[in-house]
């Protein structure tokens, strides 16, 4: 039995987990929430996470049963994220591994997420598409890479959510695009917005130009409501993934779709994608906001594949970084 | 802990050293290494050494500009707080 603990913080949420060979034995997680109309800033992240990390630790081995002699490696978020935050975690996965004589292992964050979406769906070989507030990727894996097929060229789909919500000053908890999915099902009229798919790549900057430059005339001159604006930004932001995760799909032969990262929790999305994915007869595995959203069993489970295959990182090589593209991974765990 | 803050007449830099004890070498060479392998963000202005004699951290910042070095010295001791919480609460170290 292999048992690895997770640390996670590369944004606003700080969470650590704990994967006893593909089971999870805990995963406490806490969210950095900031009032309507802000935004998350990496120093106050950083002091945030600084203050609950030890306490989100002790519940992981509360909840789990387990004593740090239990634990066979202590694996954290290397990168890609926020500088400070990141920083932050590294400080306590470093300091609790030489506590605890046990092995450190530094894990990208991207790698996080795809390796937790197959463990719970059991997805065997998907194309995957990764959407949260700092990524936009499809992945499709071939030759010990995961290789990114399209991604964005300038922002997140769900930085470009997250700023549309401060706009118009929705509220961050417990996560603006959770509120902005339950404002839109309450849309009546689509709002036509700007549609930008280049080849396999797409781009949200422009969108939220549009979106935020136009709100308030159209809500003050009482054209649309803010539920319409909320409506037609997922339509349109949504199809532009599922138009390129479907162009990738043709190319590789794919039939599975794997939908991970903060935005896959929205059901929306799940549901267009499930109507795409039906129309060609292939199958989509998704999950729910426990794992989908950042947390600390992702990095533990991409720890675990890691750590079995025979990695582990020195600790003069523990440095974190902000950029670490998903395709710069070796996937020594995969045929 | 002790510190001590001067410039230095040759160099002109900024000159700020620190040193903080810890119950035993061991804890002071895993503060060491947990709070070593990130270099400064910025790319010049400032320079930082971290070193350990028996059970003592000491740091030693040589820095252009007095506003580089606050920022520096100030992330160092938030590190170092947690650091020193990290092992409170979850130490002391097991046998190697």
């Amino acid at each position: 039995m292999t048992v690895v603990i997770g640390f996670e913080g590369s944004a606003n949420k700080i969470g650590v987990g704990i994967i006893r060979d593909g089971e999870v034995l805990s995963n406490p997680r806490r969210t950095y929430i900031t009032p309507p109309g802000q935004g998350f800033m990496p120093s106050d992240t950083a002091r945030h996470h600084r203050a609950v990390i030890l306490t989100v630790l002790k519940e992981a081995l509360e909840q789990a049963r387990l004593k740090p002699a239990d634990i066979d490696c202590v694996a954290y978020t290397k990168g890609p994220g926020m500088g400070a935050p990141l920083v932050t975690v590294a400080l306590v996965a470093r300091t609790v591994a030489q506590l605890w004589g046990k092995p450190l292992l530094g894990v990208n964050h991207c790698i996080g997420h795809i390796e937790m979406g197959r463990l719970i769906t059991k997805a065997n070989n998907p194309t995957v598409l990764y959407v949260s507030g700092g990524n936009t990727q499809v992945i499709a894996y071939s030759e010990r890479r995961y290789r990114i097929f399209g991604e964005t060229i300038d922002i997140a789909v769900g930085n470009c959510l997250d700023r549309f919500a401060r706009v118009i000053k929705i509220s961050n908890d417990p996560s603006p695009g959770y509120n902005i999915e339950q404002m839109a099902k309450k849309g009546e009229q689509y709002v036509e917005l700007p549609y930008t798919v280049k080849g396999m790549d797409v781009s949200f900057s422009g969108i939220l130009s549009y979106i935020e430059e136009a709100a308030d005339k159209m809500l003050s001159s009482g054209r649309c409501t803010a539920e319409d604006l909320c409506f037609s930004l997922q339509e349109t932001l949504f199809s532009m993934l599922v138009e390129i995760t479907e162009r990738a799909m043709a190319h590789c032969g794919s039939q599975e779709v794997l939908i991970v990262g903060g935005v896959g929790c929205n059901l929306r999305l799940q549901e267009m994608m499930g109507v795409m994915c039906k129309e060609r007869g292939a199958k989509l595995f998704a999950t729910d906001e426990r794992f989908c959203i950042d947390n600390g069993a992702m990095i533990a489970q991409a720890g675990w594949e890691m750590f079995r295959s025979g990695q582990e990182t020195d600790l003069e090589d523990s440095w974190i970084t902000q950029r670490y593209r998903t395709d710069e991974v070796e996937v020594t765990w995969r045929d | 802990m002790a510190t001590d803050a001067e410039t230095h007449s040759g160099t002109g830099r900024l000159e700020f050293s620190l040193d903080v004890p810890f119950p035993s070498s061991r804890e002071a060479t895993i503060a060491l290494r947990s709070l070593s392998p990130d270099k400064e963000p910025r790319k010049g202005g400032i320079t930082k050494q971290l070193t350990v004699t028996d059970n003592l951290l000491s740091v030693r910042w040589s820095a252009d500009e007095a506003r580089i070095l606050r920022v520096s010295v100030n992330s160092f001791l938030d590190h170092l707080t947690l650091v020193i919480e990290t092992m409170d609460m979850f130490g002391p170290p097991v046998d190697p």
